[in-house]
């Protein structure tokens, strides 16, 4: 086989540049002319061969990436709750609060102000106001003692407003906030002393939770329940809850939950158009795929509004559970693109042609 | 503006000599001899060449590899330097700067020419079809062919999930494979060489994809790596890219 001869095509243009660009003897930086001693058309040029994320991923461009954190981070450190004209704090004081919209539910933390026209938390990390009521709309508040996920028994406030509304509020020190609050009543048309209406938060799925768990979504969806015995598979209505430890299906009509998957057994959940029916047809199925207890796979059909919601917090569900096989991620190291694990190329070097990541030369190395 | 001088490489020789105008945008390109080494040059601001304009960038690249080429024909060994390394100088001696730069790196200099004397690089790039490759795998193996062959009577999401578990376990006896076949390779490229450097990979159109990319230091003349890589480009689905002979960039 006989050599190609230098750049006469593409191909042989490209091993030239490499060589031209990367290679050559290597002359004193002091002695020659260069910009942080890299000739300026080769990093041009790296640059566009090299993705933005690979390079950040070594750490070549970390201190840049470092600065720009930072300063966002402080910029965002700065922001404080705009507050309106005349207004005043009366208190700031850490907490959470439940929030509740369509399938989602999670507490949410942040400080809340409690100020001479309203209560509101805000989260300063995203500059967002979460939550706020004037505090004429507080209509009553009742404190409970409730198991929190954690374990431990935790007092929650029971804010009941205008329109029906209650909210569920968790803060650092129950009892000052409370003070606070009823320091108020009088003063400025404030009143608290109405009875909290009719339980909103549906008791059932209390009796469902087990210890530890945390319900992250829930939301009315149909399941097709399989075929048993002489029934037929048959689409039915129900609640479909999403916790940190499992997924279940709770069957409305007979208060029972009928169809329940650990996470960690829950492989992917895909989108589908299907027909449901003779009459419902090209409707949106969710279909979560999961492993039995004998190790077949299963596919279970959920159908409803909220599909893509389902499918995104499903997935990142999974996606958290998976942690120990994200380690086992493959990545090309960046001087031979030899095929590792990312753990091994960034803690250890390339096994091949023993490079090693720049973060790691900056560690100093403590000699024992 | 400040003077420079643009460095194309360094020879064996203690004439001052004129190699015409053959450098990048048709510089007069001469030596500047220290003891029996020179450095071959032109005359430049002291200021690096640039430009956003691929294709220009691209003709100053190969007027200083062609550069390198003539002044390798007409000296014997050389060592070739890296696009835009241009060397500061001052206004009254600019060629003592460069004949400094000579003396104070005289013992090196000496050493790497007289490593690569009489040797040339070549580049070597090996590839696969993929698509071949897998292909062949799942034939000769019963549990991938049996994969293979389940899917074609599933329903529509079943199927979806069974060819993502083939491609996965396909994906795993390629990586297996190519490693296998990287060690081969390897091993017979080097008895031929005198050194081998392994190279980044390089991302190629479907479904070809780069096994190694070597950089082989061989002597002048051998046609042994020529041989072997013969033998590897007439096996089936493999694929063998051979350039040089290069200034022996990659082993100074």
């Amino acid at each position: 086989m006989e050599p190609e001869k230098k750049w006469k095509s593409r191909a042989t243009l490209v091993d030239l540049l490499d060589r031209v660009f990367d290679k050559g003897v290597v002359i004193h930086a002091d002695l020659i002319i260069s910009v942080a001693g890299v000739p300026l058309i080769g990093v041009n040029l790296r640059a566009a061969l090299a993705g933005m994320e690979t390079m950040l991923k070594y750490g070549i461009m970390q201190d840049m990436d470092a600065k720009t954190r930072m300063w966002e981070a402080q910029h965002r450190k700065n922001k404080e709750v705009t507050l309106l004209e005349e207004e005043e704090i009366i208190l700031k004081i850490f907490g959470s609060y439940y929030y509740s919209k369509g399938i989602y539910r999670a507490w949410k933390s942040g400080y809340f102000y409690l100020t001479n026209f309203r209560l509101l938390l805000y989260q300063q990390d995203i500059a967002e106001v979460v939550f706020q009521t004037p505090l004429e709309k507080m209509i009553a508040i009742k404190i409970r003692r409730e198991k929190s996920f954690t374990g431990k028994d935790k007092d929650i406030i029971y804010l009941a407003l205008e329109g029906e509304r209650v909210a569920r509020l968790d803060v650092l020190q129950t009892q000052e906030f409370i003070e606070k609050l009823r320091d108020l009543e009088g003063k400025i048309g404030v009143a608290l002393d109405g009875e909290l209406p009719a339980e909103e938060l549906d008791e059932t799925t209390n009796n469902f939770v087990m210890d530890g768990e945390r319900i992250c979504c829930r939301g009315k969806i149909w399941h097709l329940m399989p075929k048993s015995g002489i029934m037929a598979e048959i689409w039915k209505p129900g609640y479909l809850y999403l916790t940190n430890k499992r997924l279940y299906w709770w069957y409305e009509f007979e208060g029972k939950i009928l169809f329940q998957v650990p996470i960690d057994k829950i492989t992917g959940a895909i989108q589908e158009r299907r027909n449901l029916s003779a009459v419902l047809t090209d409707k949106k199925v969710l279909d979560v795929i999961y492993y039995s207890n004998n190790g077949s796979k299963i596919v279970a059909s959920f159908s409803g509004k909220e599909i893509e919601e389902w499918q995104k917090a499903l997935n990142k569900m999974i996606a958290k559970e998976g942690n120990l096989i994200e380690d086992k991620e493959i990545e090309t190291c960046p001087q031979c693109g030899k095929k590792a694990p990312v753990k091994e190329l960034l803690e250890k070097g390339c096994p091949r042609c023993g490079w090693v990541s720049p973060r790691l030369k900056k560690t100093p190395v403590v000699s024992t | 503006m400040a003077e420079g001088r643009y460095v194309y490489c360094v020879a064996e020789s203690n004439d001052r000599l004129d190699l015409g105008r053959v450098g990048i945008e048709g510089s007069q390109v001469y030596t500047i001899p220290y003891k029996d080494l020179c450095a071959v040059v032109h005359n430049c601001p002291a200021q690096p060449y640039e430009s956003k304009d691929k294709k220009v960038v691209e003709s100053w690249v190969i007027a200083h590899e062609e550069t390198i080429e003539t002044a390798w024909k007409r000296l014997g060994t050389v060592l070739p330097l890296g696009f835009d390394t241009i060397i500061k100088t001052d206004e009254e001696n600019p060629e003592e700067v460069v004949r400094a730069w000579l003396k104070e790196d005289y013992q090196s200099l000496k050493e790497k020419l007289n490593k690569i004397k009489g040797k040339v690089e070549y580049g070597v790039q090996v590839s696969w079809d993929t698509k071949i490759i897998a292909r062949e795998l799942i034939e000769k193996n019963f549990e991938l062919k049996r994969l293979h062959e389940e899917i074609k009577s599933k329903p529509r999401g079943m199927a979806y999930m069974y060819r993502q578990k083939l491609e996965k376990l396909i994906r795993g006896r390629l990586e297996k494979e190519a490693e296998r076949c990287f060690k081969e390779f390897y091993e017979r490229i080097k008895g031929c060489t005198n050194e081998v450097k392994v190279e980044k990979l390089k991302k190629e159109d479907e479904p070809r994809q780069m096994l190694m990319n070597l950089s082989c230091l061989a002597d002048k003349d051998d046609k042994t790596l020529g041989d072997e890589l013969e033998k590897i480009n007439n096996r089936e689905s493999f694929f063998v890219r051979f350039t040089g002979p290069w200034p022996p960039y990659s082993f100074v």
